[in-house]
């Protein structure tokens, strides 16, 4: 066994018991906790933002460079600050429509090639998958399984005959996926635990490698 | 009041307690219960292998402190890997706190391989803007990110006269915990430009990548901590690395843990409908 003397892995540990303190009930230390992670984690933002991308990218180029061109972005950055002034807050909606409009053309088309065509050539069975028994399967299951749960939220007619054996069969597919989603949730909170305990065992107490 | 009634009102504290204590003595007296590695881990731990000797490995750090148990042996997993085989490893993030990790990794895994900053490993740091960050990174690395995280011109640093754009790079891996992660490198990075991207995620998001495996966008996956595990004992297998794995380590707790869940799970479910059909 040889306890941490280094001050800052203390300063986690009391951190972390202060965090566990909430299993037993909400307490004035967890809150003390809860507060200081979440005004760390928005001075280390707004640092971070202002030395890797503000300053480099902006203040550099337009106040040091001379580059004029970068007035145009310093503007419109300038806009999103007239949230503030009731009277000109309207000046934010510049901003907004050029983001807007940018990232939908940027996005939609990558977003239909590869959550939609890509995902239904995924899904199509195609010749390839004879070649194994297994691939075949699965393939199989993979199709029933889109088909059936598509059809789950078909909602222009009434599920009954073979409507609602296929909807209900999608509730199945639903199901074990959520039941899957479920269980490697428990794995990652389970993870999330261990983490600190190695931590506890190996950073601070060491007694273990 | 029978056994069934007395557990659905057993005090969660003692369930906190038990559980912390089969999580404790696993890692106290390992119980050597074994990881075997499955066909997604395989198929990123192959896809790096594949990448020939003085190539380049993309790892994007796409997490942050909350997540580290779970994706941090992986990010260390893969650059060990990269850096046995003489591979070079840029390292990029689209998570401003992952930034800080990515720092740690660059100080603590290239010294066991001998490596030097600048010729064989390079973080790139943090950009805001996702898309334009991947975009621009197809286009010229050097228009994106014109200083590394420590603020060296990237034209001082000799590996990136090599890289100049994606097209570049043969295989990355996001190692994400959400989102911006390795569904905007599909989006961005693999649709228009090709790129070959394997993923690391969280368990919690695991479920959602496997769509993208499925389909053959995804170039191997490694889910969660048990994922990392795998790549961890992939490593080892080929005599890639002989330092400690925490992923691995952490396997038997994880056992533990989760037969105890299902367990109670079981428990809780008899106790329900025995309690209410007494109701009725």
């Amino acid at each position: 066994m040889q306890i941490s003397t280094n001050i800052w892995t203390w300063v986690a540990v009391i951190l972390t018991f202060g965090i566990f303190s909430f299993l037993w009930k909400d307490n004035p230390f967890y809150k003390f906790c809860e507060h200081l992670f979440v005004g760390v984690s928005v001075g280390y933002t707004i640092a971070l933002t202002w030395y890797n991308s503000v300053y480099p990218d902006l203040i550099t180029p337009l106040f040091r460079q001379g580059q004029l061109l970068y007035i145009i972005p310093f503007a419109l950055g300038l806009c999103y600050f007239c949230r503030f002034i009731p009277k000109v807050s309207w000046f934010i909606r510049i901003p907004m429509g050029f983001v807007l409009g940018w990232a939908s053309g940027v996005a939609i088309p990558a977003y239909f090639q590869t959550n939609i065509i890509k995902q239904i050539q995924g899904t199509i069975l195609t010749p390839s998958i004879f070649a194994r028994w297994d691939v075949f399967l699965w393939a199989l299951i993979s199709f029933i399984g889109v088909i059936c749960s598509v059809l789950y939220f078909f909602f222009s007619r009434e599920h009954k005959g073979a409507l609602k054996l296929a909807s209900e069969t999608g509730i199945v597919f639903l199901m074990i996926g959520f039941g899957a989603s479920f269980g490697y949730t428990v794995m990652a909170r389970m993870s999330l635990l261990i983490g600190r305990f190695q931590f506890l065992l190996r950073d601070w107490l060491g007694v273990i490698r | 009041m029978n056994l069934f009634e007395k557990l659905l009102k057993i005090d969660r504290k003692i369930i906190f307690i038990v559980m912390a204590v089969l999580v404790l003595f696993p890692l106290l007296k390992p119980l050597g219960l074994g990881v075997s590695s499955g066909p997604r881990a395989k198929a990123a731990f192959d896809a790096v292998d594949a990448i020939p000797p003085g190539k380049t490995l993309l790892i994007s750090v796409d997490f942050d402190p909350a997540s580290m148990p779970e994706l941090y042996p992986m990010l260390v997993a893969l650059m060990r890997h990269a850096f046995a085989r003489n591979v070079k490893v840029l390292l990029c993030g689209l998570w401003i706190t992952g930034a800080g990790l990515a720092d740690k990794a660059i100080t603590e895994i290239p010294p066991e391989y001998g490596k030097t900053y600048g010729e064989d490993v390079v973080y790139l740091g943090w950009k805001a803007g996702v898309d334009a960050v991947i975009l621009g990174m197809g286009e010229n690395i050097k228009n994106v990110f014109p200083v590394d995280y420590y603020g060296h011109p990237l034209d001082s640093l000799k590996m990136m006269q090599e890289v100049t754009r994606l097209k570049d790079i043969p295989f990355m891996v996001a190692i994400s915990a959400g989102t911006p992660g390795f569904s905007d490198w599909l989006l961005y990075a693999q649709s228009r430009y090709g790129m070959r991207v394997g993923a690391g995620v969280t368990a919690v998001s695991a479920a959602d990548a496997y769509p993208y495996l499925q389909s053959g966008q995804l170039t191997g996956l490694l889910a969660g901590m048990k994922g990392a595990a795998e790549y961890e004992v992939l490593l080892q297998r080929k005599n890639y690395s002989k330092a400690y794995m925490p992923a691995v380590a952490a396997m038997d707790s994880q056992s533990l843990a989760h037969i105890v869940i299902m367990v109670l799970v079981i428990i809780g479910n008899l106790a329900f409908f025995a309690t209410r059909r007494k109701r009725r």
